[in-house]
């Protein structure tokens, strides 16, 4: 590896995985209250304040700046998928509970729709949520 | 509900005290929440409401805390008794009730002023609590305030839930009962009016709580110096780390789950290349393709690689240091999936180039690697932080017995799954023997020395491969930069010392040997006697091995036994790899110079390969570097052939399954016994 600081080896990562062909956002979540600490290709809060009055989306939070490839992604608010993801996981959570126990939880989540596909990765303290465009089936 | 209406009154009067309250501890809290360190940033970030807080709070916190408090749905009750003009008895029990749970609240912050360095003030306010602990003062409260409203009853102000209650007043004072009638009817509605806002107030939170929910989703947003804690913590680093190689293993399967084969018809891409019948069983399809990375410094070479035994889809691969980052770690050691694409799943480094790299056998966890400047190191995929990539073990460096002081091109892992020992070898000919728990001291320690010196000046012996029989560990051929094949003995035996047995040496090529592979021999037929070799002479060459026990006249003459190849397959380019295949017998692979991966069945023909395959990335660069310098089979199934070169990159194989795959038919193995019978004749034919 280059030099790179461990935070920049994951700013890479998460870059990567924002950028790969398909992938529309991608949002990491605290896991106990749901904030919001990374998004990408959705429209955040800030983003409105900003630039409401422009009206452009921008993709992503990233600091080192994915803005310029302003797509038609991010057109979901981050917020509001954050809160439906989050409400997601949690029934999710308590199906598995009632269903396997205590001692079990929830490792992966995918949810395909006609239109895209939603892989959640739940961990202990954070989860990770991808939307990518899948081929029609 | 008006009710609802008094308490969102009350509230609004003590927001306005306690935005008072706030604006006086404003200074102090300043100072403090600058000494305040955030310790566990990702608690941080959990931080909720309803949550006991811990003391290492930031300012922003407290900040937070206070306006939580202030409209939390525990605290609607609270209110202050002297509020506004009362109407009927429903607000005043309320505000009763609110009084009664004022203290504390406005305790708490105090408390927050006084000290703010412990905010251990977290249990606030329950609603349900105060009005049983506080009961006798309930009473003599309620009595007093209950005058006033009978004077001026306003049931519009009342809502339906009181109507009972008022009907039982107003029939009261119409009756004009005596004193102590009334007080026990005051008695009996009092309770009725406690139970009511009890339920009211029960609702209200419910209903409160739910509205929150959604309103105010998430939590809060973090601070900007939260979200940079939260992000630079181990745990955020480790988790991205983690879960975005699931992500990207989610993404990269390329099966559609949903497909609906009736439907539609599908390309039939599969029976592209299947333009011959007999060809498909001999197909070699490009499946996967590993780059660097540019973080990783390009412009390395790939010097060694292998397949997990244990994990089919993993294989390691070996780098030497990056001519174009001079500052990157000079050894990298990946382990790759064939299901993560375009990223490691460890990327591991050591302080000199890696010339050789191997999985444990009996270890899957462990990788080993060796090095140039004579380090063997040892890395373990369990450790927790891989992020760092450097290895649990490494050997010594200090020369003498202690170790290699050489480049190690060659490692072994021989015996069995409760003793194992791993076997490095360095290019001044020194063997060593290492357990893999302790890499400080060699086991074994033996320099190997020419038998005869005359032959080469020096006595000096440099292998450059090794490979060990599958059926004995003590005993192992090492191929040499003289382009002699020598076999060498771990220990001292009968008629023998133990290093380069002097009977007998397989010498036919001419240039530096590059490989050499003992036939794994899995099946009916023991062929584990046969071994394959080639070198930078352009050759490929098949052998029979002397049996090691086997003592022959030449012995006495202190002569070495010519032992010619049982087959020499003239090549066009420099040979740098040849390796059995796994499960087949007779089918065997090489890489060239030139860039070329051959697959040759030597039942089928012992001239020509029967597939050939390029990675598919060279075609596209005319100056690339197309030496590929190893290949390794997949060694359960043997369906899959990894090669890498010069340019780094490494390409994985398919094989159709005439060349791969563990079924084999069962005159595979009764061929290629008849086809070394029938060779040793005639090289003997030769000869002679």
């Amino acid at each position: 590896m280059q030099q790179t600081s461990p935070s920049q080896e994951t700013q890479n990562l998460l870059a990567r995985l924002s950028q790969r062909p398909g992938v529309q956002s991608t949002l990491i979540l605290s896991r106990d209250t749901g904030a919001i600490v990374r998004s990408s290709g959705l429209v955040t809060a800030e983003d409105i304040s900003e630039e409401g009055a422009a009206a452009v989306p921008t993709n992503g939070t990233y600091v080192n700046g994915t803005s310029d490839e302003v797509k038609t992604k991010g057109t979901r608010n981050a917020e509001e998928v954050a809160r439906l993801v989050y409400d997601f996981v949690k029934s999710a959570g308590n199906m598995i509970e009632e269903l396997n126990g205590e001692n079990d939880e929830s490792k992966l989540l995918r949810v395909r729709t006609k239109k895209n596909e939603l892989v959640v990765v739940p961990d202990a303290k954070f989860l990770l949520v991808v939307i990518h465009s899948t081929p029609p089936a | 509900m008006s009710s609802v209406q008094a308490l969102k009154d009350e509230l609004l009067a003590k927001k306005a005290r306690l935005a008072e309250l706030k604006r006086q501890n404003e200074l102090k809290r300043k100072e403090v929440s600058n000494r305040q360190s955030i310790s566990d940033p990702a608690q941080l970030a959990q931080a909720s409401p309803l949550r006991g807080r811990s003391t290492n709070l930031g300012g922003d916190d407290l900040d937070d805390l206070v306006a939580r408090l202030v409209d939390r749905p525990s605290s609607t009750a609270p209110g202050t008794p002297k509020s506004g003009k009362r109407s009927s008895g429903a607000d005043e029990t309320q505000s009763r009730a609110g009084a009664e749970s004022t203290p504390q609240p406005a305790r708490t912050y105090q408390d927050a002023s006084t000290d703010t360095q412990t905010l251990s003030f977290a249990e606030s306010t329950t609603v349900y609590e105060i009005p049983v602990e506080t009961k006798p003062e309930y009473i003599s409260y309620s009595k007093g305030v209950q005058t006033e409203p009978r004077r001026s009853p306003s049931p519009g102000e009342i809502g339906e839930q009181h109507g009972a209650e008022l009907d039982g007043t107003e029939r009261r004072r119409r009756r004009n009962l005596s004193q102590r009638e009334v007080e026990l009817e005051e008695e009996q509605i009092r309770q009725k009016l406690r139970a009511e806002v009890e339920e009211e107030l029960r609702a209200l939170q419910l209903h409160e709580h739910t509205a929150d929910d959604k309103q105010r989703f998430p939590v809060r947003a973090l601070a900007p110096e939260e979200l940079n804690a939260v992000t630079n913590s181990n745990d955020f680093l480790d988790f991205v780390d983690r879960s975005s190689k699931v992500i990207e293993r989610a993404l990269d399967e390329e099966y559609d789950l949903l497909a609906d084969y009736a439907l539609q018809s599908r390309a039939l891409d599969d029976d592209a290349d299947d333009y011959a019948g007999h060809r498909r069983g001999r197909r070699i399809k490009e499946v996967a393709s590993f780059d660097l990375a540019d973080s990783m410094g390009r412009k390395r070479m790939l010097s060694s690689i292998d397949f997990s035994p244990k994990f089919p889809e993993l294989l390691c691969t070996a780098y030497t240091k990056s001519q174009q980052s001079p500052h990157s770690p000079p050894g990298l050691l990946n382990v790759w999936n064939m299901h993560l694409k375009g990223r490691p799943e460890y990327s591991l480094h050591a302080t000199s180039d890696l010339l050789s790299c191997l999985f444990h056998p009996y270890h899957p966890s462990l990788i080993l690697g060796g090095t140039y400047s004579g380090q063997l190191c040892l890395w373990d995929t369990r450790t927790r932080h891989q992020r760092t990539g450097e290895p649990v073990q490494k050997t010594p460096l200090t020369g003498g017995r202690t170790g290699h002081a050489h480049p190690i091109y060659s490692l072994a892992v021989v015996g069995t799954q409760n003793a194992s020992s791993v076997i490095s070898v360095s290019t001044d000919g020194v063997v060593c023997a290492w357990s893999p728990d302790m890499l400080t001291q060699p086991q074994e320690y033996l320099e190997l020395k020419s038998p005869n010196p005359s032959a080469y000046k020096t006595d000096d012996v440099a292998p450059t491969c090794i490979s060990f029989p599958a059926s004995d560990p003590t005993y192992f051929l090492a191929g040499t930069e003289q382009g002699a094949i020598m076999p060498v003995h771990r220990y001292d035996r009968a008629g023998a010392k133990a290093g380069v047995d002097a009977r007998c040496q397989y010498r036919s090529h001419e240039a530096p040997v590059m490989g050499v592979d003992f036939h794994p021999a899995r099946g009916k037929i023991d062929l584990g006697d046969m071994f394959l070799s080639c070198g930078l002479d352009w050759s490929v060459k098949v052998w029979r091995a002397q049996p090691p026990s086997s003592t022959s006249a030449a012995t006495i003459f202190g002569q070495s036994e010519a032992v010619t190849p049982l087959l020499s397959i003239p090549r066009e380019d420099a040979v740098y790899d040849a390796r059995w295949s796994p499960t087949k017998p007779s089918i065997f692979g090489c890489v060239d110079g030139a860039g070329k991966l051959d697959i040759y069945d030597i039942n089928a023909s012992s001239e020509i390969p029967v597939a050939s395959a390029r990675p598919s990335h060279q075609e596209k660069d005319l100056y690339a570097l197309r030496s590929l310098n190893k290949m390794a089979w997949e060694k359960n199934q043997g369906r899959n052939v990894a090669v890498g070169g010069l340019d780094g990159v490494a390409t994985v194989f398919e094989v159709g399954p005439e060349l791969g795959g563990v079924e084999s038919k069962g005159d595979a193995w009764v061929g290629v016994r008849k086809w070394v019978a029938r060779q040793g004749k005639m090289t003997t034919a030769g000869t002679v």
